[in-house]
């Protein structure tokens, strides 16, 4: 018991696994009494969530957010990794340190200018959603680049690469897991920004757009039901990711284990 | 005394400096290094760099490696080029290995930048050393799964794959047990005599252990009050009768030569 509050206590798996169970079922607990009259209590949620996730509705709209997030992703990724890599040569380094300052941009100042630059709602989504994101991706990435050991480079050099061998095999080949774990971390920004920008161009649906119409009318049993669901989606791609990662490099898992 | 001749000069180092800002680390750094040849015996070289902590041995460690420019001087091959990062195989005290590829993938990307292995070559290479150096079961793990010498080995494998007629080694008795401090002297043996030419330049502050197994010794040090660290000895040890002697430690002649090495320091 004293571990559990002790700094540094290490604590065993199975314990690990009752204290979060405990903890979730105070929190349900408190949740339960906290309630009043608007707040919806949580056995009310768990009946929407299930009449939820058993609709054709949902599938279709998750389908459409998922979609539009694996589109941002992909783009947004090619980018990315485009600046990140060439961030090393003088003639790119501007272009990915402004990448980075644009995160203090809001896409609120700038859907009017995004409106007239794209065709239709479904590019205006995408185009804000990959604008949202780059800053992210290329500031997790510059830091990864930045934060390289010296000695990478040196011994490369030693063995007669070329500074485009180089490259190639430190940065572009010897990243590649760091890449992923980027992917992973921000995916939840990619997935938090979806819910804003689907109340854009509400004509295709999607998840944010059952969100706003679940506000629009209060439906806060619903919105706290969706919000369940947007929630294990999030955990299911991370896990998704976070296993894909020690499958393609294998040596990330060894690290760990360490 | 065994019978030796020092033949053309393998590498030259003249008047290296070096200065960070007004802070001069290295001062008229010159020696060289010469082809020893022994008659029946097929054996390289093996120089050691001695000083203290902190004396700019990194520095000149660098400098002879082509990582690093000198403020002034120059370091040059018996062709007379100057010295460029790739000419030389280096060992770094850390073993450093590429953590994202196997074993066998490092050696293997090593010897591809060897003009001398072709590539039915290469992977021959590989296993030959491997067994030489008792890494063949080792191939197929990543770094994380290898032991301190093994990673060691793996390490020398990969910049002899490489085909560097010099290997410089960062402090390689730093930090290891009595037990794998023999296995790595027997080793650096082995590797001096894969090759007539092939030099072995030992950068150490262990003297004992580094004197014991080399040729010639650098020491590396101050003189009065002049800044910058320069040569302030070259022994000879083939002269004096104590190298290749495996248990030369013991001699008298060789106590005498530590000592005189720290007055030197």
């Amino acid at each position: 018991m004293k571990k559990i509050f002790s700094p540094f206590g290490r604590i065993n798996r199975q314990t690990f696994m009752i204290l979060g169970v405990v903890q979730a079922l105070v929190a349900l607990v408190l949740w339960h009494f906290a309630s009043n009259g608007l707040i919806p209590r949580p056995l009310k949620v768990a009946d929407a969530f299930i009449k939820l996730i058993t609709s054709k509705n949902l599938l279709d709209n998750v389908l459409v957010s998922f979609v539009l997030t694996i589109k941002a992703m992909a783009i947004s990724i090619i980018i990315t990794l485009f600046f990140s890599y060439l961030s090393v040569i003088p003639f790119f380094k501007n272009i990915a340190l402004f990448l980075v300052k644009c995160r203090y941009l809001t896409l609120t100042g700038l859907i009017f200018i995004f409106t007239l630059l794209t065709q239709d709602g479904s590019q205006l989504k995408l185009s804000l959603l990959i604008f949202g994101i780059v800053p992210f991706f290329v500031t997790s990435f510059l830091a990864v680049i930045v934060t390289t050991d010296n000695q990478q480079f040196e011994i490369c050099k030693t063995l007669g690469y070329s500074n485009w061998e180089t490259l190639y095999e430190v940065i572009i080949v010897g990243k590649a897991d760091q890449v992923l774990e980027i992917i992973r971390q921000n995916f939840a920004i990619t997935w938090l920004m979806i819910t804003l920008v689907e109340g854009l161009s509400m004509s295709e649906g999607g998840v944010g757009t059952m969100l706003i119409k679940f506000n629009k009318y209060n439906d806060l049993t619903n919105v706290l039901a969706l919000q369940l669901v947007i929630f294990v989606i999030g955990l299911f791609f991370d896990f998704i990711l976070g296993n894909l990662k020690y499958w393609l490099f294998p040596y990330t898992k060894l690290q760990i284990q360490r | 005394m065994t019978a030796y001749t020092k033949a053309e000069t393998l590498l030259k180092v003249e008047d290296i400096s070096l200065s960070y800002g007004e802070k001069k680390i290295l001062r008229d750094v010159n020696f060289e290094i010469r082809n020893i040849t022994r008659p029946d015996v097929r054996q390289g070289q093996v120089i050691s760099l001695i000083g203290r902590s902190g004396i700019g041995k990194t520095q000149l460690f660098k400098i002879l490696a082509g990582l690093k420019e000198p403020t002034s001087g120059k370091v040059s091959l018996d062709n007379g080029n100057a010295i460029k990062a790739g000419d030389m195989g280096v060992v770094f005290q850390n073993y450093y290995l590429f953590e994202w590829r196997t074993v066998y993938k490092s050696l293997e990307l090593a010897a591809k930048k060897n003009p001398e292995l072709k590539d039915s070559g290469i992977k021959t290479a590989i296993n030959r050393y491997a067994e030489d150096f008792n890494l063949t079961e080792h191939l197929s793990k990543y770094p994380q799964q290898l032991s301190g010498g093994q990673r060691q080995r793996a390490s020398i494998i990969q910049q002899l794959l490489n085909g560097s007629e010099f290997i410089l080694l960062d402090e390689p008795f730093s930090g290891l047990d009595v037990l794998v401090l023999d296995k790595v002297k027997e080793l650096l043996l082995k590797i001096s005599l894969t090759d007539e030419r092939k030099t072995l330049i030992i950068v150490s502050h262990d003297i004992v252990t580094t004197v014991a197994v080399s040729d010639t010794v650098f020491v590396l040090g101050l003189e009065g009050n002049k800044p910058g660290a320069t040569i302030k000895k070259e022994i000879d040890l083939c002269e004096r009768g104590l190298a290749w002697q495996k248990d030369i430690h013991k001699e008298p002649a060789f106590i005498k030569t530590i000592e005189e090495i720290k007055s030197y320091l």
